[in-house]
């Protein structure tokens, strides 16, 4: 892949050539082919929204600018994988944000009416 | 002329009028909500004040806020371009009283085209047709039965009082009258409180085709020709082209007269549209009118590609009194434009409105290809307002010269960071009812669904195989929130196609 400059690059396989433009966010990296655009999650954040932090840590974010409307989780209470702890509205669309590990949530950093931008922690577990 | 502009909007029409105003010498003055402090049209005005916070009804929609930046500012003009503030009447007034110059119509002409059926009225007194419908007084089987075959089958039975789909029931059989009008009663008396029932003539898959008119202080009114909006979602316009494939010289012309008279009706001045139905092709299809839109269009620039004027210097002439610089005998249409609107919304997922950081933008670029867009590399889009980002207009000497440019042009414009409709637009463009042209109102609403699914989702293997062996850029340029498995090869493991 030969780098063209501002995140475009050129693959070629065989007699086939491509430009293709690459851009990375902290969650997904973002991929542009001919009119075509493929979001590709990173490994250390899938569907959860979650993310590693050190050993044992891990935060909740919000994945768009949205709304809390409702949160399910209080310091010290222990949460399971895929546990739905907060829910958020963006754009009149609930979004069930969910526990990327077991574990005891550690903090909360938002409340119920909060609106939220992306990439902000909205609760830690331990 | 104007001096110096206020510009009551945001996005790309707002950086369209910002233009216009460049080439015109006329200052201007943008005003932007705390969402819109770093946006492009902030930059690009020669002035800019802050309005208010983000949600519109503080800022956008705050008429007081922004005749006060307009003061503050010493601005002589406002221009609201579309949506927001622009077809209220009280703004303009408002904007009058305070000794600005409104860039649009008069507010008595807001008024009068502002209200649904008090415009069907004088429009049916201004000999434009409407769709035959009535609601009668005596509201008895008997005479609705009567009204329905006064208007003619098929019919549409709707509640009065109604709006939004609720209790209409389509008619084709006149032996099923009976039946669908106890249903519409029964409906309209649970959902609205008042079973008054309206009966109008059915319009089975009609286009959707908008006449441009034009009108100066000096009693000109001229009308540019058309444009075909049929390509819609959810009454939500996505692709718009002039002229009109379904359209003969005949009817044009007689729809140019309507649209004329109907603005004459309503004393219009500067820039509006006569939006219509029509009901069949060539030289025996009917039209019927629908409402006038009283200010500057989105789809306007299909309108200044295939009649090379530019509409906003016209609507700040016509605003400053200049007569119209053109006359009817000296307007033709030259080939064939289309417009593809840009939404942040995911095809995907049911068409989402999408919000986030653009993380790359490139745009298109060539003969006959113009970009009107309110979006850079690092605009992040907001939750507050409409997804429409950009719009990409395109000129060919055919319709079909013009789609293959449109397609070639939506295959080169690249934005990473969140979903838009582009790929969508692709599987329109190439759907073969939209290369015959024999789209109706209904063609996106029948058929959205299937040209969602049929989206590539996958990437050619070479690409993804490569793209996943790219190492990450995150935390090289200073992006917050690098993973804290710092690593690289532990990224690079497990990428997902």
């Amino acid at each position: 892949m030969q780098p063209l400059g501002d995140g475009w690059y050129l693959v070629i396989d065989g007699d086939r050539r491509w430009r293709v433009a690459i851009a990375d966010a902290p969650d997904a990296r973002w991929v542009f082919v001919d009119g075509q655009v493929e979001r590709i999650d990173t490994p250390s954040a899938p569907t959860t929204r979650g993310r590693a932090k050190g050993r044992g840590e891990a935060s909740v974010m919000a994945p768009m600018p949205a709304t809390v409307i409702a949160i399910n989780a209080t310091a010290g209470q222990p949460v399971k994988e895929g546990d739905t702890v907060i829910v958020l509205e963006a754009m009149k669309m609930e979004l069930p944000i969910k526990s990327p590990r077991s574990g005891i949530v550690k903090a909360v950093h938002c409340a119920q009416g909060d609106l939220v931008q992306p990439g902000v922690n909205l609760l830690e577990i331990a | 002329m104007i001096r110096r502009l206020l510009i009551a909007n945001r996005g790309e029409i707002a950086r369209r009028i910002i233009r216009a105003c460049r080439e015109l010498d006329v200052e201007t003055v943008a005003v932007y909500s705390d969402a819109d402090a770093k946006a492009p049209h902030v930059s690009e005005a020669d002035h800019a004040v802050h309005i208010g916070a983000a949600p519109a009804r503080y800022s956008y929609l705050n008429s007081e806020a922004i005749i006060e930046a307009a003061h503050a500012s010493h601005a002589d003009a406002v221009h609201p371009g579309y949506g927001f503030l622009s077809e209220r009447a009280p703004f303009a007034r408002a904007c009058q009283n305070a000794g600005l110059i409104f860039v649009g119509p008069p507010a008595s002409a807001l008024e009068k085209m502002g209200s649904k059926t008090g415009a069907r009225a004088l429009m049916a007194g201004a000999k434009v047709p409407v769709v035959p419908g009535e609601t009668p007084a005596d509201q008895s089987d008997d005479a609705l039965r009567a009204a329905a075959a006064r208007v003619g089958f098929p019919v549409l039975i709707k509640p009065a009082a109604g709006g939004g789909g609720i209790g209409m029931k389509a008619v084709r059989d006149p032996a099923a009258f009976g039946d669908a009008l106890a249903a519409a009663r029964r409906e309209a008396s649970a959902s609205f409180g008042n079973d008054a029932l309206y009966v109008e003539r059915l319009i089975e898959q009609p286009r959707h085709v908008e006449i441009q008119v034009f009108a100066d202080s000096h009693g000109n009114t001229v009308h540019i020709f058309e444009r075909e909006c049929s390509a819609q979602r959810r009454h939500q316009k996505v692709i718009e082209e002039s002229p009109c494939p379904a359209l003969s010289g005949a009817v044009r012309h007689r729809m140019g007269v309507a649209a004329v008279a109907a603005a004459k009706a309503v004393g219009y001045v500067n820039a509006g549209t006569c939006e219509f139905l029509l009901e069949g092709n060539g030289d025996s299809a009917n039209f019927y009118f629908l409402e006038m839109n009283t200010r500057l269009q989105v789809e306007h620039p299909v309108t200044e590609s295939v009649v090379g004027i530019d509409l906003v210097h016209v609507q700040l002439r016509v605003a400053s009194g200049e007569p119209l610089p053109f006359t009817q005998s000296g307007l033709s249409q030259r080939g064939h434009a289309i417009e593809c609107r840009i939404y942040a919304e995911d095809p995907a997922q049911g068409f989402i409105p999408q919000a986030g950081p653009i993380l790359l933008y490139r745009e298109p670029q060539g003969p006959g290809v113009r970009i009107d867009s309110g979006v850079q590399a690092g605009s992040e889009v907001s939750v507050h307002y409409d997804p429409m980002l950009a719009k990409v207009i395109v000129q060919g000497a055919t319709r079909e010269v013009a789609r293959r440019r449109a397609i070639a042009a939506l295959r080169e414009y690249a934005i990473l960071g969140i979903r838009t409709n582009i790929p969508f637009l692709l599987q329109i463009l190439a759907h073969p009812q939209f290369v015959k042209a024999s789209i109706d109102t209904g063609f996106l609403d029948r058929e959205g669904a299937a040209l969602a699914a049929s989206i590539p989702t996958t990437l050619p293997p070479a690409v993804l195989a490569a793209v996943q062996q790219h190492q990450s850029t995150i935390g090289t340029h200073g992006t917050q929130g690098t993973q804290g498995t710092a690593d690289p090869f532990e990224t690079l493991r497990g990428w997902r196609g």
